[in-house]
């Protein structure tokens, strides 16, 4: 102080008051602090559960900012076929959401869909080849497409043989058109062969083209999936009247219309079994699932048993078929067993155990069994080691032959579009990976943790390393619900799909869900929390007491300076999404 | 919108400098911010003596970019009167008059001089930034000092016996325009409320709840939770009040125990359940009288 | 124009030439018909000032200190009680350095309750940096009133006007009112040197610490005592507009005298009566009027009593435990003139609460000093049976 600044005031001068001539900036009252805000950009749930990797929260965020062609382009980093995924994926990704603490879940379904649809509306260019290796893809199935893919976006020469006549596996054979419309699948490899992947149908390898003749590929990725259905183990099950269920959905969604008679019994409660019910239902029997385990414990995705349930599929819960009885070679009904819930096994379902006195009989015309299929690949040379029903692979892929990679059902996965799509796509970076650093070991899987959302599947951005989204020193660990602050977020009701009633479903094979409106697939990604990734929505800024933190530059969101900054800790505290930590690092 | 955009819908106008001398999670400190935000650069600020005088800076700084007279703690009312009247009578209709006063000098001894402006409807926005105590002479029970609090002069043996003082329903009998309450952890709604009375002329009153981490002994990043807390179990609703008689809730209250809220501070450390439970009671009466109030008027 | 006029009226009438631009008061016997008058001139519009009506004298000094603060003119009156109530802030005026000119009607404080007039209500506010002056009779009333703001405004501290109770405030005596183009010539509209401006935001009356303090308040105290020489300049224009002219000391008839009488307020006029009969009985009387208390004229009350044998001062006040006020700070200002030429101080305590000072009061005064060899006590209480 200051004399200086206090000159006795003379007559006309300014009387000498305690009148302020500078601001409190000569204070830096960033020295009262033992600890400081970072940001601190972690995993989103969704990311982290997502089979195939994609960066959920980061679509949703750019269609929040209006970035629809950003928002496209992302989950085509990951994913090349969202259209179909967004209507038959089971979207494990919204049983992880945090929003459910709030409301419900986010329909990423639907705004997945809503972005693969208008992905589809136009064709891509073509990918150019800038690596001199050729791939040859084994199988047109989800991990077929998706490792294909990958590696013509990586630069590489890529064949795709498929065996049947069209492309597309699993999805063309064993998912119904009223899931999937033949349209959409068919536009979907379209634009796949417009980016300049080549397709060489009615190509079954060890039939129509024999092994040696992959030797034109400096690699090749099989996956031909799991197409023998498993059998029940009891008598007469391959007599008259039983069927395997997918060879029956094939027979239909191929354009037949098999007599099936007009009690049908579903056996299973997976997805194909949902699906062979509400199929015979449309060829006009009376369908009955049969499931030996309850409700709850079905591996379908529960939208779809709803939607049997609505067009008229009955349902028997806690029971098994232990017999068969024909009269004249022909099926007149099964006999079954109740079962109760005893404890859990290991897949942590609870194991039915059969209630040996108790039995009933079924009518049935016909019996389809869909309790699971067996993969097949005798055509596979001796040196690709398996595991009983399995190929096995690394993490990438790779089989004990090596430029031999595989993926898809005939690996050890769980069987699900997504988690074929993600063998697909970790093999194409396994095969990259083999072309850049030929003769070396593949690093341990935890070397490749750095690529992954925390747990998740391999990044294809991660892998590139030019992941477009900004993210803050990223400690790659999954948000937890007490990282959200669910105080900032005001309930907005779910956009749900847009179904045919029952009856108009059950009556042709349209597809039954029209998914949500484009703008109500817009709103449903502003629902999303944004989980672990700063979105910029400047409530830290706001609640900091001290204006320590501003807008920042040079591509980081927000600036904290430390010369003010008191380390209250409200902004981590107030972070509606986990995006920023308390720390004593750097002081 | 499911989510707070902040950006979109509070003003990005910053009239508050960094190195203030508040305590670490202050929600004076935020309040302020929030308020001259709503209020903008043509704002007069009166302050009486509160946390904010130390706040502001010792002279020669100030960490407010409008004008700002300190003055003595029970005359907030009757300064912001006369700037009032000064700017009026040299024909300057457009700059707001904001006097900006602790519970003790709103609540207590300065409510004289507020009463007796309101009373004139005397043209000027006063914000009541409440921390409950008379925190700035060291954690002294005031008559916003809440029942079974402690503080230095309501030891823990004996704590403070009296529920808050009603300034809310003092300052609506005047009937003034605009009576108001608002929570740090409501900001677009602290702040809409802010710009509603700002556009309104004659007396306004903005009441803010303005949790203290000191004062009322919980860890400093809890600011905005305390306060969210208070609202949400009903121990401060966030109402307004119009022309002394029109009484609106304007976010939602869905209530449950104050016990949380009361545990996480340790100026309540010593309540018993019986005694937290007597809180309840008069926060559940309370709720009451303000449901009555929104629903028949005064 | 010559007006009869109370001497509330004459504040009203001076406030009113001065423009003054805010008004805030609170109701107190005797200063009532002052606000009256003035609210009345802002309702009829013949006052371009806004009137705020506060509810207490504290709050009438907090709105006079908001309005001075955001540059205006300013001004309030009260007396006694209120201005007691008023204290906290007269330090906060003074040392926040605002130029607010308030009128003062002299009343004793309670209790008992009493509304006459006595000195003890403005002396209380010696120490709180306001200026003093305390007025003789109407027409000083109403030119003081005018000459405050032009004072206070320059050394940029506020003024107090004081006038008995009664015996100026409801006693009407004829005033030459000037016209108002005469008063816009000797004070135009306030220009404050700093203000509250949002173009200029600045805080005022933060936090001082110690190593500033000091300077603040010498500053203040350097402007007390740069106003008693602006008191004089700005006295010297009044006079060459009005003719008229007070003096922060006025000597009469003084010269050679063997006892000067020392009064202020009303009492000089009473004994101005009574100088005038003893001058011409010829006893070398002579009269001294203070009008500047505060600041207090140390260098014209030396050159006026230096010499004197004897000084009688009338104190209508009392400092309990010390004497009367004008009394003790003239011996003060008297210490340090030579032994030989300092005259012998009686310090008379009389007209407390409204009693009346008549002539024969003052007579007796001087009989006494005349006669005694020396003042028994420094307190000489007049016309108190002990």
């Amino acid at each position: 102080m200051s004399q200086k600044r206090h000159s006795a005031s003379p007559d006309g001068e300014p009387p000498v008051v305690a009148m302020s001539d500078t601001s409190t900036l000569e204070n830096k009252t960033g020295s009262w602090k033992y600890i400081r805000p970072i940001y601190r950009d972690q995993v989103a749930p969704c990311n982290a559960t997502c089979p195939v990797g994609i960066d959920i929260e980061g679509f949703m965020n750019f269609l929040r900012e209006r970035e629809r062609e950003e928002a496209c382009k992302l989950v085509l980093r990951e994913n090349p076929i969202p259209a179909i995924t967004g209507r038959v994926c089971d979207h494990p990704c919204e049983k992880a959401c945090h929003r459910r603490r709030l409301d419900q879940g986010l329909a990423v379904h639907a705004v997945e869909r809503m972005m693969g649809d208008l992905i589809l509306a136009d064709l891509p260019d073509i990918l150019l080849v800038t690596r001199p290796e050729k791939i040859g893809v084994v199988g047109s199935g989800p991990a077929g497409l998706a490792c294909a893919y990958h590696l013509a976006r990586l630069g590489f020469e890529v064949t795709i043989l498929e065996a049947a006549a069209e492309a597309g596996g699993m999805l063309r054979l064993g998912i119904p058109e009223f899931r999937l419309p033949r349209r959409v699948l068919d536009r979907q490899i379209e634009w796949l062969k417009a980016l300049g992947i080549e397709f060489r149908l009615n190509a079954r390898i060890g039939d129509t083209v024999p092994w040696d003749d992959l030797g034109e590929f400096d690699a090749v990725f099989v996956a031909t999936g799991a197409h023998r259905g498993r059998g029940m183990g009891i008598e007469g099950e391959t007599g008259p009247g039983f069927r395997s269920g997918l060879e029956f959905l094939k027979e239909v969604n191929a354009g037949g219309r098999p007599d099936v008679g007009k009690q049908v019994v579903v056996v299973g409660g997976g997805n194909t079994a949902i699906d062979c019910a509400r199929t015979a239902l449309r060829l006009g029997a009376d369908a009955l699932v049969l499931y030996r385990r309850t409700r709850n414990e079905m591996p379908a995705i529960a939208q779809e048993v709803d939607e049997a349930e609505r067009e008229g599929v009955r349902f028997t819960f806690l029971a098994a078929p232990v017999a068969v009885n024909r009269a004249e070679q022909v099926l007149e009904s099964i006999e079954c067993v109740r079962m109760e819930l005893g404890p859990p096994d290991e897949s942590g379902r609870r194991r039915p155990v059969p209630l040996e006195d108790d039995r009933f009989t079924l009518q049935a015309d016909t019996v389809l069994t869909a309790i699971g299929e067996v993969a097949e690949f005798d055509y596979l040379p001796d040196d690709v080691e398996a595991d009983g029903a399995s190929v096995v692979v690394t993490l990438l892929g790779g089989t004990s032959s090596t430029v031999v990679f595989a993926g898809g059902d005939m690996v050890e996965q769980p069987r699900s579009v997504a988690y074929a799509l993600g063998s697909g796509k970790r093999a194409a970076i396994g095969i990259d990976d083999y072309f850049w650093n030929r003769g070396e070991e593949e690093p341990e899987a935890a070397d490749w943790d750095s690529f992954r959302f925390a747990d998740g599947n391999l990044s294809m951005a991660r892998w590139y390393g030019d992941d477009p989204i900004p993210r803050s020193a990223p400690n790659n660990r999954v948000v937890r619900p007490e990282d959200v602050n669910l105080n900032h977020f005001v309930p907005v009701p779910r956009h749900e799909d847009r179904e045919l009633s029952g009856e108009a479903s059950a009556a042709g094979f349209d597809e039954v869900n029209a998914g949500v409106a484009e703008q109500d697939a817009m709103d449903e990604a502003n629902r999303c929390f944004n989980c672990g990734v700063c979105n910029g929505c400047e409530l830290c800024m706001l609640f900091c007491p001290d204006v320590a933190i501003t807008r920042g530059k040079n591509g980081e969101r927000f600036h904290v300076d430390m010369s003010y900054c008191k380390g209250c800790g409200v902004c981590a505290e107030e972070c509606p999404r986990g995006a920023i930590v308390m720390t004593r690092e750097g002081l | 919108m499911s989510q707070t955009m902040i950006g979109e819908q509070i003003p990005q106008e910053e009239l508050v400098t960094s190195g203030h001398l508040a305590c670490p999670g202050c929600a004076g400190a935020m309040a302020m911010r929030m308020v001259l935000k709503g209020l903008g650069p043509q704002t007069i600020v009166v302050m009486p003596a509160c946390c904010w005088t130390i706040i502001a800076g010792p002279w020669p700084q100030s960490s407010l970019k409008v004008p700002l007279y300190h003055t003595a703690f029970e005359t907030a009312g009757a300064v912001a009167s006369g700037v009032k009247a000064a700017l009026e009578v040299r024909g300057d209709s457009e700059t707001t008059v904001m006097a900006w006063a602790g519970d003790g000098g709103t609540f207590d001894i300065g409510l004289q001089a507020l009463s007796g402006a309101a009373e004139r409807n005397e043209d000027f926005l006063y914000c009541c930034y409440d921390n409950e105590a008379y925190m700035n002479t060291g954690i002294q029970r005031s008559s916003s000092t809440p029942a079974g609090a402690w503080t230095t002069t309501t030891p823990s043996n004996h704590p403070e016996a009296h529920p808050k003082k009603d300034i809310l329903a003092i300052l609506a009998a005047h009937r003034i325009p605009y009576a108001a309450t608002a929570s740090v952890a409501f900001p677009v709604d602290l702040v809409e409320k802010v710009q509603k009375a700002k556009a309104i002329r004659g007396t306004r009153f903005l009441h803010i709840l303005a949790p203290c981490p000191p004062g009322w002994k919980y860890s400093d990043e809890s600011t905005v939770e305390m306060a969210r807390m208070a609202v949400h179990n009903r121990t401060f609703p966030l109402v307004e009040v119009e022309d002394g008689r029109r009484w609106r809730f304007t976010v939602d209250h869905p209530g449950g125990s104050v016990e949380p809220y009361l545990r996480k501070q340790g100026r309540f450390r010593h309540l018993t359940d019986e005694d937290i439970a007597a809180v309840q009671a008069e926060v559940d009466d309370r709720w009451a009288l303000f449901e009555r109030r929104v629903k028949v008027g005064t | 124009m010559k007006k009869v006029i109370m001497g509330n009226h004459a504040v009203s009438w001076g406030a009113q030439l001065s423009r003054v631009e805010v008004i805030s008061a609170y109701p107190i016997t005797p200063q009532t018909q002052v606000v009256e008058e003035l609210s009345e001139m802002c309702a009829q519009g013949t006052l371009a000032a806004r009137f705020i009506p506060v509810e207490s004298e504290h709050s009438a000094m907090a709105a006079c200190i908001g309005a001075s603060a955001a540059g205006v003119r300013t001004f309030t009156a009260t007396s006694s009680q209120g201005l007691a109530l008023m204290h906290e802030l007269l330090h906060w005026a003074s040392l926040g350095r605002h130029p607010i000119v308030m009128a003062n009607i002299n009343r004793a404080l309670g209790p008992g309750w009493n509304i006459w007039t006595d000195q003890n209500d403005s002396l209380s506010q010696r120490d709180t940096g306001w200026m003093q002056f305390y007025c003789e009779n109407n027409q000083e009333v109403l030119d003081t009133t005018i000459q405050a703001f032009k004072l206070a405004e320059r050394v940029d501290l506020p003024a107090m006007i004081i006038l008995d109770a009664f015996f100026l405030s409801h006693t009407s005596e004829p005033v030459d009112i000037p016209s108002a183009e005469t008063v816009d010539s000797f004070l135009p509209q306030r220009e404050a040197k700093v203000k509250l401006d949002v173009s200029d935001p600045r805080a005022f009356n933060g936090l001082v610490r110690p190593d500033s303090y000091t300077e603040m308040r010498k500053d203040q105290h350097d402007a007390m005592e740069r106003a008693l020489s602006a008191l004089e300049e700005v006295e010297v224009e009044w006079e060459q507009l009005t003719g008229r002219r007070y003096g922060a000391v006025e000597a009469y008839r003084a010269d050679d005298a063997e006892l000067l009488l020392v009064t202020s307020g009303t009492i000089t006029s009473t004994a101005r009566h009574v100088v005038n009969e003893c001058r011409d009985r010829g006893d070398a009387i002579g009269l001294v009027k203070m009008k500047a208390f505060r600041p207090f004229p140390t260098a014209e009350i030396r050159k006026v009593l230096k010499g004197v044998k004897r000084v009688a001062v009338l104190d209508r006040n009392i400092s309990p435990g010390h004497g009367g006020i004008f009394a003790e700070e003239i011996r003060a200002a008297l210490y340090d003139v030579p032994l030989d030429d300092r005259p012998t101080i009686f310090g008379y305590v009389l007209g407390l609460g409204g009693r009346d000072v008549t002539p024969p009061v003052i007579e007796e005064i001087i009989t006494e000093a005349r006669a005694a060899k020396g003042p028994k006590r420094e307190d000489l209480w007049v016309g108190v049976t002990s």
